[in-house]
């Protein structure tokens, strides 16, 4: 007989440590899913994209998708921006077209700029709900103020491990902004179509980087102002 | 008159090797990993734990993408309900009075080659359709193959019968 106990005894110490080990793996799964569902809990926003109904259509996701969109819809030159608001770039950009391009083309008629949201993702996880955010103030006519403070304030907001709602509400007021209007669009799923089916047109156009520039539906690899002038003044034969 | 444990162990032991019941062991601490990766990507689907962490790759692009649900039921769910039953199994196994039975063997080495086969073909949509890679499949493929790996022990122990 003690021959046969021992290799059960040692299979006895095997299936102890590996219950133990079972246990500790189950512990901390059940743990970090846990507190993921607890942390998670912000509102009822819808913090990323959502299932989309009848996208395999190219022409019914053009159509769900919507710009955003500032100067004349005559204007001879369209400038269509697909844009993150956590990208770096794109907030140098928004301020590029604020600083220069805004009085030279758009206020006098020349370009018209559409703006698509197109969150990253991955590292990016606020730029979604900022998307929807920038929306929300859009309902009450201001989303390219709220769009120009997002991204100038993009370094406070930007970096918060937790979905920056307070922020966000708080810029929502110093626009001067129904608050309580904003904060029940933002803690919804309000906006959330347009923006991912907005993503997904990217998507289906090529972009894989922000910001990403169309001009008059001619691809803009370099957009520092130089380039950008050089090309629309292009379009515009001047 | 009843037998006890240690003796039921010592008893199948010659039935079934050392290698097969670590085998079991890797198939267990494996799968219920990968229940719980499985689990995550199911309740971010359902909308339960906000944006997905993903540290490399295009998590998005693959979760929303049409090859997300297979036969109706969504991805996730599938490797949520694989990884349970081969979890379920493989601790079976290791029961004494579950241990020499040829059903086991057969099960784990079945399930095991499907989710590695299954988990080829996502990971084959991965790299060439969708051309977005989601760290979660990766590694929820990685432990597929692993599953699959210790289960060749009992496809051993099949053909020696």
């Amino acid at each position: 007989m003690a021959p046969r106990n021992k290799p059960a005894a040692s299979k006895g110490s095997d299936l102890r440590i590996f219950y133990i080990i079972l246990a500790l793996v189950a512990v901390v799964g059940l743990g970090t899913l846990g507190a993921r569902v607890l942390g998670s809990r912000a509102g009822g926003a819808v913090l990323e994209p959502i299932e989309l109904e009848g996208i395999e259509n190219p022409r019914a996701l053009f159509e769900m998708a919507r710009p955003m969109s500032k100067g004349s819809p005559e204007a001879p030159v369209k400038l269509v921006v697909f844009s993150d608001y956590q990208c770096p770039y794109c907030a140098q950009f928004a301020s590029m077209v604020n600083l220069r391009l805004k009085a030279e083309y758009l206020d006098a008629g020349k370009v018209y700029l559409e703006y698509y949201d197109f969150p990253l993702g991955g590292g990016h996880k606020h730029s979604f709900v900022a998307a929807r955010a920038a929306r929300c103030a859009g309902d009450q006519g201001r989303f390219w103020e709220y769009h120009d403070l997002l991204f100038g304030q993009q370094s406070r907001w930007s970096p918060e491990e937790r979905t920056p709602l307070a922020q966000f509400e708080e810029y929502a007021g110093q626009l001067g902004l129904n608050t309580e209007e904003f904060r029940s669009c933002v803690r919804s799923d309000r906006h959330a179509d347009v923006v991912t089916a907005n993503r997904l047109l990217g998507e289906q156009l090529g972009v894989t980087g922000t910001p990403y520039l169309l001009i008059n539906n001619k691809r803009v690899t370099n957009w520092g102002f130089n380039d950008l002038k050089r090309l629309i003044d292009a379009e515009l034969g001047e | 008159m009843s037998r006890s444990v240690p003796e039921a162990v010592a008893v199948a032991e010659p039935e079934v090797g050392r290698a097969v019941l670590r085998g079991r062991m890797g198939i267990a601490l494996l799968s219920l990993i990968g229940f719980f990766i499985a689990g995550y990507l199911l309740l971010h689907r359902m909308g339960l734990v906000g944006p997905l962490m993903c540290g490399f790759g295009d998590c998005d692009t693959v979760q929303l993408s049409q090859w997300s649900v297979f036969l109706g039921i969504p991805v996730p769910a599938w490797g949520v309900g694989g990884y349970t039953a081969l979890f379920v199994v493989s601790l079976l196994g290791l029961q004494p009075q579950f241990m020499a039975a040829r059903w086991v063997s057969a099960a784990l080495f079945g399930m095991a080659a499907f989710a590695f086969l299954f988990s080829a073909y996502l990971t084959a949509l991965e790299a060439f359709v969708i051309r977005a890679w989601c760290q979660w499949c990766v590694v929820s493929a990685v432990l597929a193959t692993g599953i699959f790996l210790f289960s060749l022990a009992e496809l051993a122990r099949l053909r020696r019968r």
